[in-house]
Order: C-alpha cells, then structure tokens, then sequence
C-alpha cells in the first residue's frame, strides 16, 4: 500500500492490533525464528553434545555429509518411506471415506472407530503393534499361521524388507483416518444434482464415481497429498520407536539421521548440517503448499 | 442546517479507487438515498459515515463536529446491517438493550426503554427468544429495534430490506416512511433498488465507478438525469437511449440516427455538433401515425399496460408503453412518434452530461418535428 | 436388501480389522500373565483381572508420569490458546504493515520439522538452565502448537461475520469490548476443539521429551511408558497395554463427549490449510 494520510482512529486501531500480536510476535521469535537461524549457524561448527564446546568448521560439514554414503542411502529410505506409506494412506482412506459416505448400520460408531488410531499417541500405537508383532505370542504371527500362509513366525521388525513394510504398514494405519475424515468432509458437499444428472445420462456407479466423486476431490486429494507428504516425510517418533532405524540402518530416515548425530554420536554441528540440509529438501514441498493455499485465500 | 456532510472525501483500496472527491450535504431530518449498482461505493460511503471504514481523503462532518478521528460508538449514529447483524448468543431483549449497556445507561431506565422500543415494534413476545428462532421479518425488526432503542442523530441503514420477499418488502418500506415522519431523524440509506430509493427518500444520491452522479429529489433524478448513467439507471423500463449525432440547422438542433429524426431548440448554450445521444423515456414514445417505422417484436403484458419493444431499422431496440386493451401481435409493422419536449440529450460517452436547459428555464415549450 | 447386508457386513469388518489393535490392547491388558502366553491366544479373556491396573498405579511410577503430562498439557494448551486467540483475532481483523508475511510464516512454522528445532532449543534450554524441568517441554511445545492453534484459530475466526464486529462498535463498544462481548462467544467452539487439538497434540508428544527431560520428576507418559519397555528385563505386555489404556483416557473422554468438536477443527485447519 502506498503512504496515505491515517486517520488518528485507524493508526489507534493499527497499534491496537500490533498489541494483540506482540505476544505472539515475541514467542515465535524466542522460540522458533532464533533457533532456525541458530540452527544454520551452528551446522558451521564441530561441537561435541557433552560440553557443547565448539570450533568453526565453515561449510565443511556439508561437504562431508554429501560425500558420505549415509546421507543418501537416509535420503532414499526416508523417501520410500513417505511415498510408500502416502500412497496407502490415500487410497486405504478414499475407499473408507466412500464406505463410510454411504448409510451403513452405526455409521458415527464405525467413523469414531476409524478416527481413533489417528489421535492415539505415537507410543501407544507402537507398543500396541510391538505386541501384535512379537514374534513368539503375538496374535499376527498366529493368525496367519493358522490361515496357511505361513509356516514359521515371521520377524517383523528385524529383518529386511519386513521392517520397512511393518513401519509403511503401521504409519498407514495410524494416518489414514486424517483422509478419511478429510475426503469425508469434501464427498458431503457434492451435491447431489450432480450424481442424479450423471444416472439419467446412464452412468453406472463407477461411471458416476470416475466422471463426477473423482474431479470433485480432487482439489482436496492435492491438499491432503501435499500435508501428509510434509508431516510423513519428518516422521520420527514412529519410525523411531518401532525400528529405532535398524535393523541397522535400513529403515534410517533423515529425522532419524539428525538425532542419531546429535545424542548418540555427540556431533551437534553435523547433526545440524543434515537437520538443514532436510529442511531445504522440504521447503520444495512447503512453498508449494503454501502458495496453493495462499491463492485460495485471496 | 446540514447534519451530515461530505467534503472531498475519497476512499483508496490499494489502486482502487473507492469512491472519488464525493462531497455531500444532508439536511437535518432529510431522509436520503444512497442509490446505484453494486460496487459503485454506496456502502464504503455508509461505512465511512459510520467510522467502520476510515476516508483517505476529506473530511466527513455530523452536526458540526468533523468526526474522521471520532469512534463509530461516539459519533451518535445507530446503524441497520444487510444482514441484521444480530448477536447469536444474546435474547431479542438483550440485543436491543446492548447499545444501552454500551453507554451506561442505568438498568432500570434501559428496561424501560428496551420494553417501549419492544412495544413499537411489536416485538414484546418475542423478547426472550434468541435471533435464530425468529423469521426473516421478526430479525429485521430487532434489527430497527436496536437502532431505535437510543434515539440517535443519524439513522443508517446498509439494504435492510433487501433479505425480505417481495411483499415483506413492500410493507416494511410504508414503516420506514411512518418512522421517519414520526422520529424526524436524519436517515441515510444504502440500496440499488431504485422503487425503494424513488418512493422514500427526500433526495436520492446516484453514485457509479466511486464517483457521485447526482444528487436531487426524487422527481428530478427522473425528470431530469444529471447525465446518460443517471437517465439508464433510473426508470423501469429503463430509458431507450439511441446514439447518434447532433448539427445546427436554422436556429434549432437536429438529432440524427438511423431511422430517427428529432429537432429540438432547448439545448443549453454549451452543446457542440457532432456525435451524441438522445434518451426517452417509454412514455415519451407514442403508436399510431408518425416518422418512425418499426415491427413489434415483443410485447409484456402488466395488467394495467402493455410493454412494448419495437424493431427499428436492423439493431435498434425502442421500448414504449400502451394502454393495456390495445391489441399487439409480434411481427405486426408500427409507426411511432417521438415526443421531442421529452427527449433527453447526452454528449457522447457512457457518462455524458445532459444538454438539455434546465425545465424551469424559459423556451422549452416550443415543441418542433 | 441382500446387497445392503453384504455391503455392511463388508463395511464393518474392514472397520473391525482397523479397531482390532485397539480391542487387542484392551483385551491384553485383562488377562492375567499366564494366559498371556496360551496358544491358541484366546479372543477374550477366560480370567478377567484388573491386576495389571492396580499394579501400575501402585508399583510403577505410571500416576507421576500421568500428573506430569496433565500439568504439561494443561499449561501449553491455555499458554498456547490464550496467545493464539488475541494472536489470530490481530490477524483477521486488524490492518497492518507485515500481517500477511507474518500469516504466511505462521503457516511455515506449522509446517517445519521439529528436528530442525531441538537441537537449538535443547542448546537454549540447558543454557536457561531449564533442562529436565516441565517449563523447558511447555517451551519447546509452543514451537508446534503456537502455529497449529494460530493457524486453526484464524480460519475459526474468519468465519465469524464482520458485520457482528461492525454492530458492536456502532453501538457503543470499544474493540476490544466488541471481542469480549460478541466475538468471543461466537469463538468459542473453536476454541475448544483448538484447546482440545492443541491437548491431544501435547499429551502424544515424544521426541522433545525424550531430549529435552531425563529425570523421573518431569518426565510425561510417553518418554515413561517406553522407558518402562526399555528398561525392564521381562516385557510386562500385560501392564504395557493397561498404561497404553490408561494413556487413552482422555482422548477417549474427548470421543465419547466432544466429537463434533474434534472433527469441526478438522475442517478448519487440517484440510483447508
């Protein structure tokens, strides 16, 4: 906006709204814009965790995390990870939120049971999956012995590629509900001229769900898509608890690599190299979503 | 003595300009029209009245106090929303009441005036009910009732009508009269419903493109339109408006366009040959012998007239009006005259002025073909 | 008709396949030890017992852990709430230099990886002098929920008509006497399922507490329930799925009361961004 003349009344207004956003203002940058830029600053350093005792390095620590085979080998991980486990997501949760669209008996019972793995903690996700995987009493193992499809107990978490599909497995089945709930919400304001025109003009039911549910959603398909990507490609807790990255380093992703530095082998500065280096990874994603929505705004 | 006045005010947005160098004097008591089509800064003006928009320009007074720096809740105005603007979570009592609360009145005198306020508008059954258990019409009435309820300088009121059907409509338009005439007040109101603005205002603001058109009493805003936007705007069916060209021949003007000829003398001294247009009015139009050859195309029948649109020459389009037990059939050949002493001139151009001398000026009697 | 029994019977056990793990946890935590170990496994419980409970409160730290996380939580969501409510009212309805740069950084810091912020923050911390103290997790908890509830807020906000603002201040009311008369309560299912989100989202957090706290007295559930997995010789499944039940609780409480609030912040903040 260019200069004009304020009325006395809207500069009393205009400082009345900076008051209400000082406290704000004041937390975001005591405790997120002066540890971000901290962060680049100290991914310049070699610091040892214990005495957090520093020495600059300049940029050497990026140019010895690109070097190094660790980096990359986290970096596909963390992608087949997110890709992976979004795919399941997004599918697993469109067909609910289609079932689950139609009237079946005790419709809200049913969402209320699928929304719940979604805000269960991290934790108790895990320690419940640790128990239905455990390979000598845990149900899983029983269940398909007895179905035949296997003959001996399968290690599902200490093997490869078992651990990477346990972990995809479990993420979607803790983070599909979000789709669920959000598609949900999305079908039930089609409206429903729309599924009548497409009957009179002959559609069968997947005529009417390819010709009219699916450019419905997607505008909320690309939304939903580009969040979950976001939150599944920073995923630690999860992935952390149920593998703690192993067996050895197979299912290591990029959070995963950022605290493995920092706490188990003292290397604060690097681990900040690799915690920025992510970062920028993410931006791409993040730029992408937030100038969507900004345009919807406006 | 004005009570509400407007000297260059202007309103920005970005780029955009809002409304434009709007000046504006409201008589105390005057119930006035802020009329045009959406857009054309009626309500960015109402808003700025009431201190919910700040001008980036000039200078708005109430009374004789320049109120640019005053609050809304200081400048005694009371304000009716398009949308009622109800508070949800309050009764009907305590909606009409929060202006009072606001300013301190003790609870005994603000029941009092709440009850009697309640009273006139008949809306003491209702009082304990919560807006959204009301209808449309019960709303706007709560609405009123809290302007009401303190008896303010100036009245404003932002398309209060315009969430009514039809016949709601029509009744509430007759109140707002009555009120008026009863309270005295000062009333500024917004619409772009012109029968609203032409039956109820003592003088009607015509704005477009954030700029005023004109400002005058009902009457002349029809009779005599400031300019070509005003004569469109205003008038149901609108003013056929025929563009063309003026020359001087003989002491007299001479309006050409294909298929029409109208000579007229009572052009002001400003006018100048060359491209303008000619507005009439239906009722300016009449059937039977004349110079203008047309073909019926369609015809509405209202029940006391008949509406009808004329085919002139290939792309022209005449609208005129007769008596409703005269027969009409599309495709039918006509021959119309036009009444020059009702003709209007315009330069050329979407906004151009008016030609015309004013009607009270002499010369104008002398009708020519 | 007989489609329509089919689809259901299809429908549900699709649904009872996702909700199985969680009746697994629920039928776990019962059954006595020895049962545990049966093979077959049995479906329900033959011996119902209560044992595990009891033995949590009473012989783990299970009930310190529980009061931590009830205090932490507490304190973020209203620190967090009672900010973003006047932060996002600032945001919608008032006009200043920088207000759209700093929605858009609101909605990058929603968005931003905490690992990119612990190892800072955890510096900050021990610099305070804050380490292993619940002041330092309530710190470093705002880094997320401040955003989230901001950016859940301002949508809630939005939503409220201008008009009811505008009516306040004409008839008489300060701006700040027409947030507290008519806004706020026209804000107030919003800010109750934000509280609720920002609750939820606290209570479940792990990777800050784990960094951040290492002694027993500011320790929440979920950095003690998975140090009682990690640190016992002989996993006690039985008491693991009691404390993760246990855990639940106030989520299911949230359920079982104030779903319709749960899924209206859905709406507004998860999807439309």
């Amino acid at each position: 906006m260019t200069q004009k003349t304020k009325t006395l009344l809207e500069r009393r207004y205009s400082m009345l709204g900076l008051l209400l956003i000082a406290p704000t203002v004041l937390v975001f940058c005591a405790v997120i814009v002066y540890p971000l830029v901290s962060a680049i600053y100290l991914s310049l350093f070699k610091i040892f965790t214990p005495t957090l005792e520093g020495t600059w390095v300049g940029l050497d620590n990026y140019r010895t995390l690109l070097a190094k085979g660790e980096f990359w080998t986290s970096l596909r991980t963390n992608l087949i990870w997110t890709v992976g486990t979004l795919t399941l997501q997004i599918i697993f949760g469109v067909g609910m939120a289609l079932v689950l669209h139609q009237n079946i008996w005790f419709r809200s019972l049913a969402r209320s049971l699928i929304l719940f793995p979604y805000f269960i903690s991290t934790v108790v996700a895990v320690l419940v999956w640790k128990w239905l995987f455990n390979d000598l009493y845990g149900i899983l193992n029983h269940l398909m012995m007895s179905a035949g499809l296997i003959d001996w107990p399968l290690d599902y978490l200490g093997t490869m590629p078992n651990a990477m599909i346990s972990v995809i497995l479990v993420g979607a089945w803790k983070y599909f509900p979000f789709v669920v709930i959000a598609v949900l919400a999305r079908l039930q304001t089609i409206p429903d001229h729309l599924y009548e025109a497409a009957r009179i003009d002959g559609a069968g039911p997947i005529a009417r769900f390819f010709d009219v549910t699916l450019p419905q959603l997607r505008e909320v398909l690309v939304v939903i898509i580009m969040l979950r990507a976001i939150w599944d490609f920073k995923e630690f807790d999860l992935i952390f608890l149920l593998t703690g990255g192993g067996p050895v380093t197979s299912t290591q992703t990029l959070p995963l690599l950022v605290y493995k530095e920092a706490f188990a082998l003292n290397q604060m500065g690097m681990a900040s190299a690799y915690a920025v280096i992510m970062m920028l990874i993410m931006l791409v994603f993040m730029i992408i979503y937030i100038r969507r929505t900004r345009s919807e705004d406006s | 003595m004005a009570d509400v006045v407007f000297s260059s005010v202007q309103k920005q947005f970005g780029s955009f300009m809002a409304v434009d160098n709007l000046n504006l004097d409201i008589q105390q008591g005057e119930f006035i029209s802020l009329l045009g089509p959406s857009g054309c800064g009626k309500t960015t003006t109402l808003r700025m009245l009431a201190g919910l928009e700040f001008p980036t320009g000039g200078e708005i007074k109430i009374g004789d106090r320049v109120v640019n720096d005053v609050p809304p809740g200081e400048r005694d105005i009371a304000m009716v929303f398009q949308s009622y603007a109800l508070y949800p979570h309050m009764s009907v009592g305590q909606n009409i009441s929060y202006p009072l609360k606001k300013r301190r009145v003790p609870k005994a005198e603000r029941a009092a005036m709440m009850a009697k306020t309640a009273e006139m508008l008949q809306l003491t059954p209702l009082l304990d009910r919560k807006p959204k258990e009301l209808s449309g019409g019960q709303q706007q009435r709560v609405a009123l009732g809290r302007a009401l309820v303190r008896d303010p300088k100036v009245f404003l009121l932002d398309e209060p009508l315009s969430n009514l059907d039809a016949k709601l409509r029509g009744h509430m338009r007759t109140e707002l009269i009555e009120l008026h005439q009863r309270l005295g007040r000062t009333m500024v109101y917004v619409t772009h419903d012109q029968l609203e603005a032409m039956t109820m205002s003592d003088r009607i603001a015509v704005m477009e493109g954030g700029k005023l058109q004109q400002f005058a009493p009902p009457k002349d805003v029809y009779r005599e339109p400031a300019n070509r936007f005003v004569a469109s705007f205003i008038g149901t069916p609108g003013m056929n408006i025929v563009d063309g060209a003026l020359r001087h021949e003989g002491g007299r003007w001479i309006f050409e366009a294909p298929g029409i000829s109208v000579g007229t003398q009572n052009l002001g001294p400003e006018t100048r040959p060359g491209n303008a247009a000619m507005g009439i009015r239906p009722e300016g139009l009449s059937f039977g012998e004349g110079p203008i050859e047309g073909i019926v195309q369609l015809v509405e029948q209202t029940g006391h007239e008949n509406i009808v649109v004329v085919l002139v020459g290939t792309d022209m389009r005449l609208t005129g009006r007769t008596a409703a037990d005269r027969v009409w059939r599309a495709g039918e050949s006509v021959q119309l005259s036009i009444d020059s002493n009702q003709a209007h001139f315009f330069e050329d151009g979407p906004n151009g002025i008016r030609l015309n001398r004013p009607l009270s000026s002499p010369g104008n009697q002398e009708a020519a073909q | 008709m007989l489609r329509k029994i089919a689809f259901n019977l299809f429908a549900w056990s699709i649904v009872l396949a996702v909700a199985f793990p969680l009746f697994w946890m629920l039928v776990t935590s019962v059954k006595p030890q020895f049962e545990l170990f049966r093979r077959p496994p049995t479906m329900l419980p033959e011996t119902f017992t209560l044992e595990h409970y009891w033995g949590l409160l009473t012989e783990t730290k299970f009930l310190s852990y529980f009061w931590n996380s009830i205090i932490l939580s507490t304190t973020t969501t209203v620190v967090v709430v009672a900010i973003a409510t006047i932060g996002s009212y600032s945001l919608v309805r008032f006009r200043y230099r920088g207000r759209e740069t700093l929605a858009f950084l609101v909605l990058f810091t929603y968005l931003l990886p905490s690992v990119v912020l612990i190892l800072p923050l955890y510096l900050m911390l021990v610099n305070l002098g804050l380490s292993n103290t619940i002041t330092s997790l309530v710190i470093a908890y705002t880094t997320f929920a401040l955003p989230y509830a901001l950016w859940l807020l301002r949508s809630f906000m939005a939503g409220i008509p201008e008009d009811l603002e505008s009516a306040a201040l004409v008839d008489g009311a300060s701006r700040l006497g027409a947030f507290w008369d008519v806004i706020l309560p026209q804000l107030l299912p919003g800010i109750i399922s934000t509280a609720l989100f920002t609750f939820i989202l606290s209570w479940n957090e792990y990777l800050y507490a784990l960094v951040l706290v290492n002694s027993d007295e500011a320790r929440p559930l979920t950095t003690g329930v998975m140090n009682m997995l990690i640190s016992s010789f002989n996993i006690e499944w039985s008491l693991l799925m009691a404390a993760s039940v246990m855990m639940s609780v106030p989520l299911i409480i949230a359920f079982a009361f104030l779903q319709s609030y749960l899924t209206r912040g859905f709406g507004a903040g998860g999807v439309k961004g």
